[in-house]
């Protein structure tokens, strides 16, 4: 067995180095593997990646949310031939994205703009999830500053009445092993 | 005779909701058990009148009575069995009808689990809830969506047959009731929570009471999601699973908040706490499927201007409107009862993780439902149009998607209450290498890029630690192990794991390309070597079958398809798939002719680990199972130091965790 099973010094309380050790060569096989998967080596997107990797941004402007990469209308077929036109004529993908829109209006995009209302869209999450987190924060903060909640003579009585049996001290905790108050549905 | 039937039926199962209602209302607040008892008597006669007209519907169909005029619009002689009996749920009078008959089923099983407690006020008020649910619904069929309108056919009359894309894949037989029984479902604990704050009995009894309903009714959910995907995979032959369009993503927020449901009850079960957000989750779940039948039903998203012409959507944007207030309403009636003791003592515990994972569920759902409603907001303020599409959805639940597994990753090894670092150091080594491993073997097989990468190395990360618990739990208890909660939850978790993963690799390693063959003719693509054989065409009695024979690697032949239907003038493409657990090949057939000079015109899109989607929803579906299955685990409402019921307790993962208290 593992000196781990047996002696606790090996990983609670032995040297930070074999306590730290695989999780640093951890860390190390992590940041190598990430920036080989960033840097490393890739295909570069042939002509036709690049026309599929924009049509799907683009809307199909006969169609209800589909975009031109999974639409077959007639309509989707002509604008990816045209995107292949425009890439092999060495347009970047954002010049045929506003060519499209400046032809068909902003709706043929499928991402909506971060200007005007739109923004909108983009930042009432992010504004959402930080008041979110930091209604957390602040409950965390309070559990962790204030004193834990004490019985009150009120809260005493009620628990004396009940342990008599006297039911007249409350009527919700008649049944003194009841203490959630969920009478017949525990 | 069948209108008259259905008419029959809905009339019967809207008069007895209504006096339900009306009788089980009067009989608690005049505290007659006698008169509370007869929500039997009711909930019986609902589910008849519901299956009454579900009968009446099916046997129009199958005798393709065209004087009613659902069979008119939707039904044709030339519908093949399987197909004709699917229709009556491809249009919307007829999902009605099914959801009422599911819904009266679940009325009658809520009636039969708790036949012992039927004077029970608790019970009583869920099912005066449920029978006021049902008295909408029926209300719908009755009025604005009535199924059972009269017809005169000319002679010789012929339906068209319901939308060709309905009729092309038996998934469609399927995916429908599955997520009907998964949305009904939820009635259950929503009709419950409400009974909770009517009686004031808010505790962890009702929880409990509703555990299994509310794991079925997710399972289902879930199910149906899966077989959705799948569906519109097989037959749409765009390439892709998942568009985050509207009536996805209507099933898909109403599964974020049950789900962040099924994990915070549990803190509320151990801890007490949370009892407000528990409730406010469940009716949010339901309250957002009926927002999503109104979105997905009412012809609102088309245009804002399309909503008057829709009957039905200002009753179930009223009805949605009710289900927020009177839940509104009761949280605030019932506050003072509501608010509960105890406090979390740190971020870095069980309960800390649930919460934030509530937080992410959260955000997550509200994403959808901004991304969903916003070219309508946008368009009601400024008139401008705007679209909000796969790019953007993306984009903004991918961050969140990663902390999910993260969290995924973290919160099945954490301790209630404090969790030290040690301890977790210990816990996560070999969760964390698996992930590591994972993303080794990613970037060795040719996978780059960050995100992908990130995904697959937290997927292994979460993967390994919900493995941990299994095979600890296993060697613990043997098969039981993997029954109960926490088990079948981390066989769950293995499903999400692999769907998360495929969905990662299949979106950024997508590749599409559209060539043109004749027969004969061989094309490359992505690995793949594809052969034209010709032309090969069908006579079927709905449609006609225009097939490419196409080899891929040498097998095959594989036929996608145009499908001309013999009704609608419309012709539509059958996709044909080759899986492997690697990558499909995905073959759609945009142009194809015949004659001197043929060619087919195919769209070709390669994808890796599709398969394991449905692997994934598979195993999602078997944990949910073994999760309903009940395990060996102390009554949540008992004191924790109270002794497990049957079981000799040994300590979870003994050695590791004295070691580590001791220290």
């Amino acid at each position: 067995m593992s000196s781990g099973r047996t002696n606790s010094s090996a990983f609670s309380s032995g040297s930070p180095l074999r306590r730290l050790g695989p999780w640093l060569l951890l860390g190390v096989v992590i940041v190598a593997t990430l920036s080989l998967a960033v840097f490393g080596t890739r295909d570069a997107p042939t002509t036709q990646d690049r026309v599929s990797s924009i049509s799907r941004t683009v809307k199909c402007p006969v169609c209800s949310g589909e975009s031109v990469a999974e639409s077959n209308a007639p309509a989707s077929q002509e604008i990816r031939r045209d995107i292949a036109l425009r890439v092999q004529e060495g347009q970047t993908d954002d010049e045929i994205r506003s060519y499209y829109v400046a032809r068909y209006g902003e709706a043929i995009l499928l991402t909506p703009s971060a200007s005007g209302i739109n923004a909108l869209v983009w930042i009432l999450p992010v504004a959402a999830l930080a008041v979110a987190l930091a209604g957390l924060a602040i409950v965390f903060r309070r559990w962790s500053t204030e004193p834990a909640e004490t019985a009150s003579p009120e809260d005493r009585r009620l628990v004396e009445a009940a342990l008599r049996g006297d039911e007249t001290g409350s009527s919700e905790l008649a049944d003194p092993t009841d203490g959630h108050g969920e009478g017949d549905s525990r | 005779m069948n209108v008259a039937l259905g008419r029959a039926g809905v009339t019967l199962g809207l008069v007895a909701a209504v006096l339900g209602v009306v009788t089980v209302g009067y009989g608690l607040v005049r505290r007659r058990p006698d008169l509370i008892r007869l929500s039997r008597a009711y909930a019986v006669l609902v589910f008849v009148g519901g299956i009454v007209a579900f009968i009446a519907m099916e046997r129009a169909l199958i005798t393709r009575d065209f004087t009613v005029k659902f069979v008119a619009d939707n039904g044709s002689s030339k519908t093949p069995a399987l197909y004709n009996f699917a229709t009556l749920w491809s249009a919307l009078e007829g999902s009605i009808i099914l959801w009422s008959a599911i819904l009266g089923g679940y009325l009658v099983a809520v009636v039969f689990k708790f036949r012992k407690r039927l004077a029970d006020p608790l019970v009583g008020w869920a099912l005066l809830t449920m029978l006021a649910v049902a008295a909408f619904f029926f209300f719908l069929m009755a009025g604005p969506a009535n199924p059972f309108e009269n017809f005169s056919p000319p002679a010789g009359f012929d339906g068209p047959g319901p939308n060709p894309l309905l009729q092309n894949h038996p998934l469609m037989a399927f995916h429908p009731p599955m997520l009907y029984l998964g949305y009904v479902g939820f009635t259950v604990p929503f009709a419950f929570a409400i009974a909770a704050l009517a009686t004031g009995r808010v505790g962890e009894g009702w929880l409990l009471a509703t555990r299994r309903w509310t794991l079925i009714a997710w399972g289902f959910l879930t199910a149906g999601i899966i077989l959705g995907s799948w569906w519109s995979y097989e037959v749409l032959g765009w390439g892709g699973y998942w568009a985050w369009d509207p009536v996805e993503n209507a099933s898909f927020m109403p599964w974020l908040t049950g789900t962040a449901y099924l994990h915070s009850v549990m803190v509320q079960e151990r801890r007490g706490m949370l009892r407000v957000w528990n409730i406010s989750l469940l009716c949010a779940t339901f309250a957002l499927t009926i927002l999503g039948t109104f979105i997905t039903r009412s012809g609102v998203l088309e245009s804002v201007h399309a909503f008057t012409e829709s009957s039905i959507g200002p009753s179930l944007i009223a009805f949605f409107a009710l289900i927020v207030l009177v839940t509104v309403g009761l949280i605030g009636w019932r506050g003072d009862r509501l608010r509960s003791p105890g406090r979390i003592d740190s971020p870095l515990s069980r309960e800390g993780a649930f919460l934030a994972n509530n937080v992410l569920f959260g955000a997550f759902a509200f994403v959808i439902l901004l991304g969903t409603v916003f070219p309508l907001v946008v368009e009601a303020i400024n008139n401008d149009r705007i679209s909000v599409g796969v790019p953007y959805f993306n984009r903004m639940t991918m961050p969140i998607g990663l902390t999910l597994l993260f969290l995924m990753a973290i919160a099945p090894v954490l301790p209630w209450r404090k969790a030290s670092a040690e301890l977790l150091r210990h816990r996560l080594i070999w969760p964390a290498w698996v992930g590591a491993g994972a993303m080794v073997f990613a970037v060795a097989v040719g996978a780059r890029g960050l995100a992908p990468v990130v995904a697959f190395g937290l997927g292994g990360f979460a993967a390994g630690s919900a493995g941990r618990q299994l095979v600890l739990a296993a060697r613990r208890q043997g098969w039981r192990g993997l029954v109960g909660r926490a088990n079948g939850g981390m066989v769950v978790h293995l499903g999400v794991v692999m769907i998360a993963v495929a969905f990662a690799a299949s979106s950024s390693y997508v590749r599409q390309a559209e060539f043109t063959l004749r027969p004969g003719d061989t094309a490359e693509f992505a690995g793949h070597t594809l052969l034209y054989e010709g032309q090969n065409i069908k006579e079927e009695s709905a449609k006609t079958i225009n097939q490419a024979l196409v080899r891929i690697d040498g097998t095959g032949p594989w036929a996608p398809s145009l499908n001309k239907f013999a009704n609608g003038q419309t012709t539509i493409g059958t996709p044909s798939v080759r899986s492997t657990f690697t990558d499909d090949v995905a073959l759609s057939v945009i142009d194809i002719r015949g004659g001197d000079d043929p060619s087919v015109t195919l769209r070709v899109t390669v994808q890796p680990l599709i398969i394991w989607l449905w692997i994934g929803g598979g195993v999602m579906a078997l944990g949910t199972l073994l999760a309903v299955f009940p395990g060996k685990r102390r009554n949540p409402i008992d004191a924790v130091s109270s002794p497990l019921a049957g079981a000799s307790p040994p300590e979870p993962e003994p050695e590791a965790d004295r070691v580590v208290a001791n220290a």
